[in-house]
Formats: structure tokens, C-alpha cells, sequence
């Protein structure tokens, strides 16, 4: 029994349009070159856990159905 | 038992090698070399993992080389792995996949691009995938909005002995079809993926993201070996293709006052096999000094079951061409707490002859993860793994896996 993929994203639709006219405000907010001190602190660096979630990423895809928000593909591997 | 496993000395002598090698050839400040070892570790496998990541500028941001290499030496006793093909039993044995990376980036500006070619190879498996992105900032880098696209074209066999390696071309595909010499494409598993990221500083505090990611994937996405896990013997069969898409958020909010930062993730799942998954990531990072950070964190997932799967593993042949023996097919929950330590060297670089370390980083993280099946326990872990003895003889259907990693990052 095959499902139309488009039935099946549709939840995914519209949590991405929420998401879009949520993010839409906070478009006119510009923050300074001077202002980003704390911002360029590791932790608040999203590609400083890239090597992490790399492996983070290749963990879920052998033990969980789902996949992503690891910010990368992963690599290939028959440990499924 | 060692206490350096050997793969894990052998990247580290390789490492330091390159490092002296990069060291001589570039000006200072010009890379960086990670060495890093991960671990996980269920009741019936257990996974080390070292690996040395080196990234060099050249001269500057605009031109950056990376190099990565990767060991992953599989110890398992699982029948699901091929335990039986190679041993000839439900016995250990350990397998190694060897993963080489080499990328390419380049900031022109307001503008991004990347490149990248991954390779991997094990007994029964070789995966390729060649990335490309593009990112680019708007409104005085306030914004930064990125586009990655991933072709991947991996090779899927199957063990039937030791030395003894075929096509595998999933289940649906008789045997006989898929050994023909003119079977041509079918044991190839294509990926398409596709993520688009958007990245806002919406205060000088405070950090959103957002990402889209699908793919697209056909070929086979089954197991060979867990037909041995499907009662009456059928081999498992997952559907040719399958589309996947997921929804990411993630903020980062800084407290400097309470030396704090707080970390909040979310991801939405859905694919075309009836499964939809949430994922909830709680983060909170702790300045304890200067140089000394600790990140606690909690995660939370849950995930409906595939369409195909059925608990009671009763599939009857013809009417169920679709078949699974795959506990990731099943629904479940799982819940990960985990504490991470890194320690920046500056503050121990102004020693004399240390300041080679100033830039440099030991990390040491530590996950447990506690999956919380609805019916019967994993296969993954069947006695339970690594749960208090009380706990489990309360809950059946309960089971756990450890997961570290250590990494020491140096620039150069």
C-alpha cells in the first residue's frame, strides 16, 4: 500500500510556514559588528558542536527511525 | 584489556605526525588539528570510534582544506549484524569501517561555499556522498542563510560465510535476481538531501536557528542478517524508497551575569513509512572558570511505529511483502541525560614552553541513554544493558547504552 508523499508532508507544510511567519517579525532586527561579543562565544557558536553532532547524527540513524537537525549529512553505513 | 586501544594510538601518533608536518609547512595560526575518540556501548556491541580531523587556511578564511579519517572498529555479538555469517554462531567479532573525508570552504565576503567528498568502506557496505553548499549574510551578518545539497551512492552486500561477500539488493528483490550478473543498479542505495538553515542573531543575547532538511532515498534499506529475528524466517523487506523530511529550532540564549547559556533544541521527523518523531534537546551551559566549561543536557525522543512493522513479528509471506525485524521500526521513547566538560588551555599557555596551547581544548562528554520500548525490550540490549537490576526487574521493556567521547582540539 503505497501513501502520497504529499498527504503525508502535510504537517511538515505547515510547520514550516509557521515557522516562516513567526521568523518574519524579528527580520528587522539588525545586531551590531560591536554588539556580538557574547554571540561569538563557543557555546553560542552552532558550527563549534559540528564534529559532535556528526557523530551524534550517525548514533539516531543506527537506533532511531528518524534523522536530522544534526546540521550535516552523515556518512554511509551498514550497522543498521 | 589495553588501555589505549590500538586503532586509537595509531591516530593519535598519525595525528601528532601531521600536526608537526602542518606545523613546518604553514605560518602560525593557520589550522587546526582535532584528534578525538568516541565510544558506545550497548549489552551486545560495542563501538570505538578514533578519528583526526585537520583544517588548514590558505592563507585565510577565504581558502580552507580539510582532511578527516575515521575508524570505527564494531565489536558485536548481534545475529542483526552478521554475527552468525562470520563466526558461524551467535558469537563476538569485530568489524572496522574506515571513513576519509576531504572538504573544501571558501568566505568571499558575505558569501560562503563549501565542498565536500566522504568515503566509507566495511565488509558489506560502501557509502560515497558528495556535498556542495552555499550561505550567504544579510543585514550586517545579523542573518546568515544556507543552502547544502548531498548526493550520496552507497554499495549494499551481504556476508553469507567469512570470506564469502554478495550483492545484497534488499528483500523484495529475490536472490537469485539480485546475484544475476545482470542485475545492475539494484543493490545501489541513492540519497538525495536537501537542508536549507537560516540563522538569525535576534539580539545581541540571543541566537535562533531554523533548518528544513529532506531526503530521498531509494535502493536497499534493509538488513540481511535479521531475517533471524523475524520468527518464521522471512527476510526482512523495507520498502525500496523512501522520503523523509525534518523541521529544526533551536535557540541560544547567554546570562554573562549567572555565567550561563541556555541551549533548547526541537526537531519534528516525518517520512513516507508512517513514522513521525519529536525530539526534544535541553542544553544549559555552566562557566565554572574561565577555561572551564560543563554542559548538562536532557533529551527526549519519541517515535510512531512504520506502517509495515508488527510487534508480534508474525508476518505471513505474500500478504506481507513488506516486512520488518527492525526495533527502530517499532515505537518507542528514549530519554538521554549527559554532561559534557571542556577545559581551554590559554590559561596553562603562559608557562614556559606551553604556549604552543594557547587555542587548544580537551573535551570529555558522557551520554546514557535509557530507550523505553512499549511491548517487548530491544534486541539492541536484551538483558537490559547498563539499568540498576531493580529498575529493570520492575520495568521489562526498558534498556540502556552509554555513549563518550573525548577529543583534544589544537590550533596550529
Amino acid at each position: 500500500m503505497s501513501r502520497s508523499p504529499r498527504t503525508l508532508h502535510r504537517p511538515a507544510r505547515r510547520a514550516a510556514a509557521l515557522a516562516v511567519v513567526v521568523a518574519l517579525p524579528a527580520g528587522c532586527v539588525t545586531v551590531r559588528p560591536a554588539e556580538r561579543a557574547l554571540l561569538s562565544l563557543p557555546e553560542m557558536t552552532p558550527a563549534a558542536d559540528a564534529e559532535e553532532e556528526t557523530f551524534y547524527g550517525h548514533v539516531e540513524a543506527a537506533r532511531e527511525g528518524a534523522v536530522g537537525g544534526h546540521g550535516a549529512a552523515g556518512g554511509g553505513c551498514g550497522c543498521g | 584489556m589495553r588501555l589505549i586501544p590500538r586503532p586509537l594510538l595509531a591516530v593519535a601518533v598519525c595525528a601528532i605526525a601531521l600536526s608537526l608536518v602542518f606545523g613546518r609547512l604553514v605560518r602560525a595560526e593557520q589550522g587546526r588539528l582535532t584528534i578525538y575518540g568516541n565510544y558506545y556501548r550497548e549489552r551486545s556491541t560495542r563501538v570505538l570510534q578514533p578519528g583526526v580531523r585537520v583544517t588548514v587556511h590558505a592563507p585565510d578564511e577565504r581558502l580552507t582544506f580539510g582532511a578527516g579519517y575515521l575508524l570505527d572498529a564494531i565489536t558485536s555479538a548481534s545475529i542483526a549484524a552478521g554475527a552468525m555469517q562470520v563466526t558461524g554462531g551467535d558469537f563476538a567479532f569485530t568489524e572496522f569501517r574506515h571513513e576519509a573525508i576531504g572538504t573544501v570552504a571558501s568566505k568571499l565576503g558575505p558569501w560562503q561555499l563549501g565542498g565536500h567528498f566522504r568515503y566509507s568502506t566495511e565488509t558489506d557496505y560502501i557509502a560515497r556522498d558528495l556535498g556542495l553548499s552555499f550561505g550567504r549574510d544579510f543585514l550586517q551578518r545579523t542573518i546568515n542563510l544556507a543552502l547544502s545539497y548531498t548526493y550520496a551512492f552507497n554499495r549494499v552486500f551481504a556476508l553469507r560465510g567469512p570470506a564469502d561477500v554478495n550483492p545484497w539488493c534488499g528483500g523484495l528483490v529475490p536472490t537469485t535476481e539480485c546475484l544475476d550478473d545482470n542485475a545492475g543498479n539494484k543493490n545501489l542505495l541513492q540519497v538525495h538531501y536537501l537542508a536549507a538553515t537560516y540563522t538569525h542573531a535576534l539580539h545581541k543575547k540571543l541566537l535562533a536557528q531554523a533548518a528544513v532538511e529532506t531526503s530521498f532515498a531509494r535502493g536497499p534499506m534493509d538488513n540481511p542478517y535479521r531475517e533471524a529475528t523475524i520468527p518464521n524466517g522471512f527476510p526482512e523487506a523495507h520498502p525500496r524508497e523512501r522520503d523523509r523530511v525534518s523541521l529544526f529550532a533551536n535557540l541560544r540564549a547567554v546570562f554573562p551575569r549567572a555565567r550561563l547559556t541556555l541551549d533548547p533544541r526541537y526537531r519534528f521527523y516525518v517520512d513516507d513509512w508512517g513514522i513521525r518523531a519529536h525530539a526534544i534537546d535541553l542544553r544549559l551551559h555552566v562557566r565554572i572558570t574561565r577555561h572551564l566549561r560543563a554542559r548538562l543536557r536532557y533529551r527526549f525522543y519519541t517515535q510512531t511505529q512504520a506502517r509495515f512493522y508488527r510487534d508480534d513479528m508474525i508476518y505471513t509471506g505474500a500478504q506481507d511483502e513488506e516486512r520488518s525485524g527492525d526495533p527502530k521500526m517499532d515505537d518507542f521513547m528514549s530519554h538521554t541525560p549527559g554532561i559534557q566538560l571542556t577545559w581551554q588551555l590559554d590559561g596553562i599557555a603562559r608557562f614556559r614552553g606551553l604556549a604552543f596551547l594557547e587555542g587548544a581544548y580537551l573535551q570529555a562528554t558522557y551520554n546514557h541513554i535509557i530507550f523505553d520500548y512499549d511491548d517487548t525490550r530491544s534486541i539492541y540490549c536484551t538483558d537490559g544493558g547498563y539499568l540498576p537490576k531493580r529498575v529493570l526487574e520492575r520495568r521489562s521493556d526498558l534498556c540502556g547504552a552509554r555513549l563518550g567521547t573525548v577529543a583534544f582540539s589544537i590550533p596550529f
